[in-house]
């Protein structure tokens, strides 16, 4: 439709009724708002299908040295793996639908309440294919791109002059050191630094920072775009915390997007409140 | 043998383990040491100044908290994010809880400046304060992190500023000409002993104000603001306080009570020119969504851990 105010035929018609038998493209599956919908629309994209992709993972045990910083790598690598192996259940799925990538995903972990070892990992996105079948848009090696941007950040992130490769995450489980009595008592009446609790964090998150920063080399991204970091403990003892950084690689779609042709932004004041 | 021999095919898997991630990472031991000599010297290990430098000059993927939106943003203005950087400070306070406070968060904010440094930004923006649910022996990690950002053509900042504005903001406030540089802390306590007659109320039926208790508050919270203004000074010429934290505490031993007053403002520092406004024009809107609009809908305030206690601390 050229005339931005009218509504298309084909809606018409479907409102009278006209066109209710069954789509041959079949139907698609979604848990996009209205607006997300729209906007992935306006950017040049049609949602096939939801992909989901879960894993249950018993996790190993490791004991951690009382008194000693160090990684529970037994514990990162299972984490690491179960996110892994959601993540890829969950772009098979979309490979079968035929979707150039994934919107959306959203990443939890849920503890079980039966069992304190067992963690369920879920992936959850919108498989979306290019309207005109434009082949450019493919993730890394030809397989679906995975991006955890919404559907208004994912068409924002065209207008930016990039696309969406891959979901990058960095996992690092670490065991911060008990101070021994003798130190603790030294310290009570101190105003100080701990230093080996600083040491553990930054050690921690340098490791996840690492680890993320290398997925995003493996896939040839120039960046890595809304990067968040969670510390978090899934049922563990009280000085084992995950460090879990995690983003959309994305690299510039040809070349880059000269900076002046970005828009200025429009600043408005709702006047009612 | 490690579990990640196993990988490399020299021994069978005991178990079906998955992939491992490929590390930067060399042996945990040396890391540790070299952790350990960095804090003590003020500096920074040789493998994160390598890693951040790469970032700086390129030949890493640049990281940035900066949603679509703020990358387009950044973008129209030659500013590029380099890396994620972060500053950490595990602090233990003994005599005092307030000093500890401020103390935790200025070293915090050195070592975030130090990071970004070494990856030879302009600013840092999108400065979250953190800190991690984990109460250790009268402990507490105050935690900043940010994205590092260069202006093209514009050569590093020995001391790049902290912006504790998210992207989006940041380059609004620079239209107007003004350079969100730093955080500012003020933090002051002070005990007000028994022997101090007149503390509490003489009769029960009489209407009248508490003058030495009040006095005593005012002074506390009056004390936290000019450590504020001392703060800030050197980083610029106005402080947007977005935190203020206070605490009246009455502690009795016996027969003798005693009243502990702490007060923790934090801040953004700013530096502009004066009567220079934003140069776009402002467009009045009418959403007529009901209950609560998205226009008006507060962001969650991503630099605060101190929950804000004005409604029920205040006096």
């Amino acid at each position: 439709m050229s005339d931005g105010t009218a509504i298309p035929q084909h809606a018409l018609e479907r409102l009278k009724g006209l066109r209710s038998e069954g789509h041959p493209g079949g139907i698609f599956t979604s848990d996009f708002s209205i607006n997300e919908f729209l906007l992935v629309r306006k950017a040049g994209f049609e949602p096939v299908g939801l992909c989901v992709g879960s894993c249950i993972y018993h996790l190993g045990i490791q004991y951690a040295n009382w008194s000693k910083n160090q990684e529970m790598d037994v514990l990162s690598q299972a984490m690491y793996h179960a996110r892994e192996l959601a993540m890829s259940r969950m772009r098979a799925e979309a490979e079968g639908m035929g979707a150039d990538g994934i919107v959306g995903v959203e990443l939890t972990v849920k503890r079980m309440e039966w069992d304190d070892k067992i963690l369920e990992f879920i992936a959850i996105g919108t498989g979306v294919v290019h309207a005109k079948g434009h082949p450019g848009f493919k993730g890394y090696n030809g397989k679906p791109f995975t991006s955890d941007l919404s559907g208004q950040d994912f068409w924002t992130l065209l207008q930016a002059g990039y696309r969406p490769l891959e979901m990058v995450m960095g996992s690092c489980v670490y065991h911060v050191a008990h101070q021994g009595m003798f130190k603790a008592l030294g310290n009570v009446g101190n105003n100080t630094e701990l230093t080996n609790y600083s040491q553990a964090l930054y050690d921690a998150r340098e490791i996840a920072m690492e680890r993320m920063q290398h997925e995003a080399i493996q896939v040839q991204a120039e960046g890595v775009v809304g990067v968040d970091l969670h510390e978090g403990s899934h049922n563990w003892q009280p000085h084992i915390i995950e460090f879990f950084a995690v983003g959309t690689a994305v690299t510039p779609i040809t070349t880059e997007r000269d900076a002046s042709t970005i828009p200025d932004p429009q600043l408005v004041l709702s006047v009612n409140n | 043998m490690s579990w990640f021999d196993r990988f490399k095919g020299s021994a069978p898997p005991a178990s079906p383990v998955g992939p491992a991630q490929q590390d930067f990472a060399g042996d945990p031991a040396q890391r540790a040491s070299e952790w350990e000599s960095a804090l003590q010297h003020h500096r920074l290990p040789a493998f994160v100044k390598h890693r951040l430098g790469e970032a700086g000059s390129g030949k890493l993927p640049w990281i940035a908290t900066m949603s679509p939106a703020e990358l387009a943003q950044t973008h129209r203005y030659r500013v590029r994010p380099i890396a994620m950087v972060s500053g950490t400070c595990w602090y233990h306070y003994g005599y005092s809880w307030t000093n500890g406070h401020a103390a935790g968060w200025h070293t915090a904010l050195r070592r975030l400046q130090q990071e970004a440094a070494a990856a030879g930004a302009n600013a840092i923006v999108d400065v979250r304060m953190r800190k991690i649910d984990m109460e250790l022996d009268s402990s507490m990690d105050f935690t900043l992190i940010g994205t590092a950002v260069r202006i093209e053509g514009m050569p590093p900042n020995p001391e790049p500023v902290v912006a504790t504005v998210s992207a989006l903001e940041f380059m609004r406030l620079l239209e107007a000409g003004i350079v969100p540089t730093g955080i500012a802390i003020g933090a002051h306590y002070e005990w007000l002993g028994s022997w101090q007659r007149n503390l509490d109320a003489k009769g029960g039926w009489v209407n009248q104000p508490l003058t030495t208790l009040g006095n005593f508050w005012e002074r506390v919270r009056k004390q936290a603001l000019l450590q504020l203004k001392q703060d800030a000074h050197a980083a610029g010429n106005g402080v947007l306080a977005h935190t203020h934290f206070g605490q009246l505490l009455k502690a009795e031993e016996g027969d003798s009570e005693r009243y502990l007053g702490r007060h923790i403002v934090i801040g953004t520092v700013v530096d502009g020119e004066r009567y220079r406004s934003v140069p776009h024009d402002i467009r009045h809107v009418v959403d007529m969504c009901d209950g609560v609009s998205p226009l008006c809908e507060q962001r969650p305030s991503s630099h605060n851990v101190y929950d804000t206690n004005q409604e029920e601390g205040s006096i």
